[in-house]
Order: structure tokens, then C-alpha cells, then sequence
């Protein structure tokens, strides 16, 4: 909910998510796919994907959003050994975030600091 | 605390008395110091909520206004300078101004759960304002196509902050019952 170093923690587990999600990937190339926030909206909403697949979500709005996996996600992928949840920390206005969808599973999210801002990422 | 809050007044009669008359609306000019008067006014209200509210909830909703309206202004003043639009003072943004400081005065007299309350309603009432000024006079005047479209865009916005100030105020009514 607070303020969290704006680049530098998004950057940090975009990182290591990068690095961890290749192992999972069989060796293919995963697709991009983007996610505009604008309007206090995630355009689009749901967003369906492959595993190895990376999601970019950019910021247009000229205040800060989070994209945030909310404690339903954190359920879902506490069922699975490899546990992880994303959480892009605050994303300045213009500022890009990457997630590596690397299992599989429905994962609701949402902005933390705009609680009506709702998203999901369905990993096949 | 009254029933129409001073800061709004400006809006309220901003946003009833231009359907008629269309012409008769704000100029780009006016237009760009009613949004960056708009968006001061609840600035400098989250400001002083942010050190005075009572509330965790209450401080993060106003700090969450100061830094949303700050960007807002950022982008709008950003915007103005490229097309060599110059804000132009208007009774509206007057109006809208001095509202601001009665708000700020009355709401210096206040403490604990009382300044919430004082506080968040006047943000509820504030945000159906300016949503009702938006959509029915500063959307439909606004001349310039990047002008209209920035208003457009940052509409969400303040749905978004009412939405989430009706949420507080249910909370605060109900901790006070």
C-alpha cells in the first residue's frame, strides 16, 4: 500500500523472475504481451497466456498504479513447490513493468493503491 | 459542516448553468485554471489530512489524492505550456479557490474522528462536483482536442477516488454508529 522504491524493486523481480521462468520453458520462446494501464483501468482486463510468455504493463496515466496479485493469487500459487506472487511495486507514469508467466493458473490482480482497478492473467 | 460544502458551490453552478447555452461555456483559457485550481484545491486538503487524519485508511486516501492530483496537474500544466494555452482566472477557478481555503479553515478546526468525517465527506461531495462539472460543461467546452482529451483521460480518475471515498465514508459511519 506504501510507497516502495518506485524502479528498483519492480526491477529486482523482474530479474530474478526472468532468470527463474527459463527453466520452465522448454527452450520456446515465449510471446509478449502487453498490458496498458490508462484510465485506472488494465486494458485488457484479462489477458490470456502461455507459460514462458512475458507480459509488459506500461503506465499511461500520469500518477502511479501497482499491478499487484491479490491474496486470491497468493492461494492458488501456494499450491504449487515453486510459490511466487507478483507484485510490481509503485509504476511511475510511463514506466514499464515485465512479469514471466512461468505457472500455470488464474491469477487476479489489482492496483494497491486504487482498490476499484481490477486485472487478470489466466497462464496456460 | 453544512450541507453544501463552499468549495463546491463554484462547480455546482458551473455544472447547471452551461447545458442551455453552450457558447456561453468556459474558454480553453478558463478551462486550464478551473482543472489546476480544481486539482490545488484537493492537493492541499490531502496535505493537511495527511498529517492530521485520525485514520491509517483516511491518511493513505489522502495521500493517495496529493500524489494523483499532483500528476493530473503535472500533465495538465505540461499540456498548457505546449499549446501556449496561458491559464486564465475566472470566477469558477476564483471561486473554486477560495472554497479551498474556507474548507482548509474549517477543517483545521477539527481533531480526530471529526476531521475524517469533515474530511472524506467533503471529498465525496467534491469528487460528484467536479465529475458533474467534467462531464457537463469542461468535456463539452473544451475547445482544443488534446485539452478534451486530457480531461477524458483523467475522468476514471476522479470516479476512482469517489468510488473510493463513498468506501471510507461507509466505514467511518459505521465505526461511528
Amino acid at each position: 500500500m506504501r510507497w516502495l522504491a518506485p524502479g528498483a524493486a519492480g526491477l529486482a523481480l523482474l530479474t530474478s523472475l526472468g532468470a527463474s521462468a527459463a527453466p520452465g520453458d522448454g527452450g520456446a520462446a515465449g510471446r509478449t504481451h502487453q498490458v496498458t494501464i490508462e484510465g485506472v483501468q488494465f486494458h485488457p482486463g484479462t489477458l490470456t497466456v502461455r507459460r514462458g510468455d512475458r507480459i509488459v504493463w506500461t503506465n499511461e496515466d500520469p500518477f502511479p498504479h501497482t499491478v499487484t496479485a491479490d491474496a486470491k493469487a497468493k492461494a492458488t500459487a501456494k499450491a504449487g513447490a515453486d510459490a511466487r506472487v507478483f507484485d510490481s511495486h509503485s509504476l511511475a507514469p510511463q514506466a514499464s513493468w515485465t512479469y514471466v508467466a512461468s505457472r500455470r493458473g488464474e491469477y487476479p490482480y489489482a492496483c494497491s493503491l486504487h482498490p476499484t482497478m481490477k486485472g487478470k492473467i489466466i497462464v496456460q | 459542516m453544512r450541507m453544501v460544502p463552499p468549495v463546491l458551490t463554484a462547480l455546482i453552478a458551473l455544472s447547471s448553468a452551461a447545458a442551455p447555452a453552450e457558447s456561453a461555456g468556459p474558454t480553453d483559457p478558463q478551462i486550464a485554471a478551473i482543472v489546476v485550481t480544481a486539482n490545488q484545491v484537493d492537493i492541499d486538503a490531502g496535505k493537511l489530512a495527511e498529517s492530521n487524519a485520525h485514520s491509517k485508511d483516511v491518511r493513505e486516501f489522502a495521500q493517495l489524492m496529493v500524489t494523483d492530483h499532483s500528476g493530473v496537474n503535472k500533465s495538465a500544466t505540461e499540456l498548457v505550456t505546449r499549446l501556449h494555452v496561458t491559464p486564465e482566472a475566472n470566477p469558477t477557478s476564483e471561486n473554486l479557490k477560495q472554497g479551498g481555503e474556507q474548507n482548509l479553515a474549517q477543517l483545521k478546526g477539527l481533531k480526530g474522528r471529526a476531521f475524517d468525517k469533515a474530511y472524506v465527506d467533503h471529498e465525496v461531495a467534491y469528487h460528484e462536483a467536479v465529475l458533474a462539472a467534467v462531464d457537463k460543461t469542461l468535456i463539452p467546452s473544451a475547445r482544443n482536442a488534446e485539452l478534451k482529451a486530457l480531461l477524458v483521460k483523467v475522468r476514471p480518475a476522479f470516479v476512482a477516488h469517489l468510488e473510493h471515498a463513498k468506501h471510507l465514508q461507509a466505514a467511518l459511519t459505521n465505526k461511528g454508529a
